[in-house]
């Protein structure tokens, strides 16, 4: 990789965010460049697809900023941010297709509303965009006919319809099988090197996270809820001297995250004796 | 009063989309949208708003008659039909049975594509919701409600006409000469008032409590619940205000 200083795409900057009195995001700050796949780790409910959405602009952060492209999405008007999203595509973790239209409606929906395509055309990028996940053939099904997996590669081919110039991905081979999953790493490669896309991917799949990542976040938990606790390139990652880095890229059950409480404490929460009120349902 | 100030900006955005987005070189409400609610809400509604003012109609003859006919005024039967009818069951019984298929529905699928995040795609699509989906099913209720209300108004004067014709002695010709003459113009006026401001209220409601929808499949029942009773409530109650607007305006009927 070339050492030449690349445009800065995405700059977040001591990103907090409270839900009520609880912390998911707490002072998280990193800075993607041009053609990089930035992948984000950590465990389930650490608040991945919460900083995507504060990126996306879905939400706002409590306190900290975020800049693409140069610019502060934090304070922006919903009109500035419609135009800085036609530069997106996100794909959701579950999907989010519109059960409404069939799988070709929904990866044509941003062409027909955003560019002003010939609907020949549109017929014909959708073909492609279909072709892209492995799904030639499935335009006319609804997204309530097809499986998990298949939805949410339907997603990514919507995402990337508009060949954005950065794409967020929540997940995007989880639930894939081993080809499927292969397929879709190369072809989020093929975007960033051969087009020079810029992409953050949330990923739980170690191997799918090293083949395609050029930087890498790993959020924490426990103690650490909502930091960064490592940061670098894949390499740094791997040799990283933090325990619960290295139990997380190994997958091991037991380590500075513990597999279960001690016994006390255990029968302690079992029981409510540590609450107020105990368990409600 | 969080929600009436929702509601007010609301109605603005919708106002911009269909009036002012179009001349400004933005995206337009779609066409094809509109129509296909307009199928949705008002179409598919014929068969129940005609069982429900075929019904209303028959109910209202016989019971007028019995009135009507202890002071000898059998003869005025389609008078009571035109004016009840007209200026308010009409509209009142064709808005429940809107808000009953049309609103709850609304309410319940932008409520799900809330909870579902497809409310959040599309805005990361830089689609926006209140164009793409608000703006049609507003206008298409607007537009249709009002025809579904002077469809009620015939099927519930043929309810009145098989009284009449079968069980008291007014005969068709004689039925519709006194309909034609007891119906004055502001009957249909205020009758027609009526039903555009169902139709906006009704679809604005349902829309709004649609899209306000939080915690998933539970949250979705739930305001579709409010979202029913909520329009009922407003409907009659801004009913009663346009009867008094247009009795004020009129004076007592003489
Ligand atoms: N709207 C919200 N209100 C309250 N809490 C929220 C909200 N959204 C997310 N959270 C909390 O933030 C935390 C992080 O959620 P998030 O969905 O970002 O996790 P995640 O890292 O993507 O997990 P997974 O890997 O399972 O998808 C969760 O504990 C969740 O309870
Ligand atoms: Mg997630």
């Amino acid at each position: 990789m070339s050492e030449t200083k690349r445009e800065t795409v995405i700059e977040v900057r001591d990103l907090v965010r409270k839900f009520g009195s609880r912390t998911v995001l707490n002072g998280i700050s990193f800075t993607v460049e041009k053609g990089d796949t930035m992948i984000i780790m950590g465990g389930s409910g650490c608040g991945k697809s919460t900083l995507l959405r504060h990126i996306i602009g879905s939400l706002r952060p409590t306190s900290g900023s975020i800049k693409i492209f140069g610019e502060e999405t934090t304070t922006m008007s919903p009109q500035q941010m419609e135009k800085l999203r036609l530069r997106f595509g996100m794909n959701f973790q579950f999907g989010a297709l519109l059960q409404s239209l069939t799988v070709g409606e929904n990866v044509a929906l941003p062409l027909i509303e955003n560019s002003k395509v010939d609907p020949a055309i549109v017929d014909l990028v959708v073909k492609m965009k279909l072709e892209l996940v492995g799904l030639t053939g499935f335009e006319n099904l609804k997204p309530a006919e097809i499986s998990g997996g298949m939805r949410k590669r339907v997603g990514l081919a919507r995402a990337v319809a508009l060949d954005p110039e950065l794409l967020f991905s929540d997940e995007p081979t989880s639930g894939l099988d081993p080809i499927m999953t292969a397929v879709i790493d190369q072809l989020t490669m093929d975007l960033t090197q051969k087009l020079h896309m810029t992409a953050v991917v949330v990923t739980h799949d170690m191997a799918s996270a090293f083949r395609i990542g050029t930087k890498m976040i790993v959020l924490g938990a426990g103690k650490r809820a909502g930091m960064i606790i490592a940061h670098g390139t894949p390499d740094d990652i791997r040799n990283s001297p933090d325990p619960e880095v290295q139990q997380f890229i190994r997958g091991e059950p037991d380590g500075p995250v513990p597999l279960k409480l001690a016994p006390e404490d255990y029968i302690d929460r079992l029981l409510g004796h540590d609450r107020d009120k105990g368990l409600s349902y | 009063m969080a929600a009436l100030r929702q509601f007010l900006t609301l109605n603005a955005q919708i106002l911009y989309w269909t009036f002012v987005a179009p001349f400004a070189g933005k995206p337009t409400v779609r066409i094809d949208a509109i129509f296909q609610q307009m199928v949705r809400i008002g179409v598919q509604a014929v068969p129940m708003a005609a069982l429900t003012s075929l019904s209303i109609g028959l109910t209202l003859a016989m019971q007028g008659s019995h009135e009507l006919a202890r002071m000898g005024a059998t003869s005025y039967v389609p008078d009571l039909l035109s004016i009840t009818l007209l200026r308010e069951l009409a509209p009142l019984l064709t808005g429940v049975v809107v808000i009953g298929r049309s609103g709850s529905a609304i309410t319940a699928e932008l409520g799900t594509m809330k909870v579902s995040e497809e409310i959040e795609a599309l805005e990361v699509m830089s689609i926006n919701p209140i164009r793409f989906l608000v703006a049609p099913r507003v206008i298409a209720m607007i537009i249709m409600l009002p025809c579904l209300v002077v469809f009620s108004n015939y099927i519930g004067f043929v309810g009145g006409w098989i009284i009449c014709n079968f069980a008291l002695d007014i005969n068709t010709t004689k039925y519709i000469m006194r309909l034609i003459e007891s119906a004055d113009m502001m009957d249909l006026i205020s009758g027609m008032t009526k039903s555009f401001v169902f139709g906006w209220l009704i679809s604005v409601i349902s829309c709004q409590s649609g899209l306000a929808v939080t915690g998933g499949a539970e949250g979705v029942g739930r305001s579709t619940t409010k979202s029913v009773v909520l329009c009922i409530l407003v409907m009659l109650v801004v009913n009663a205000i346009l009867t008094g607007m247009f009795f004020i305006i009129e004076g007592p009927k003489g």
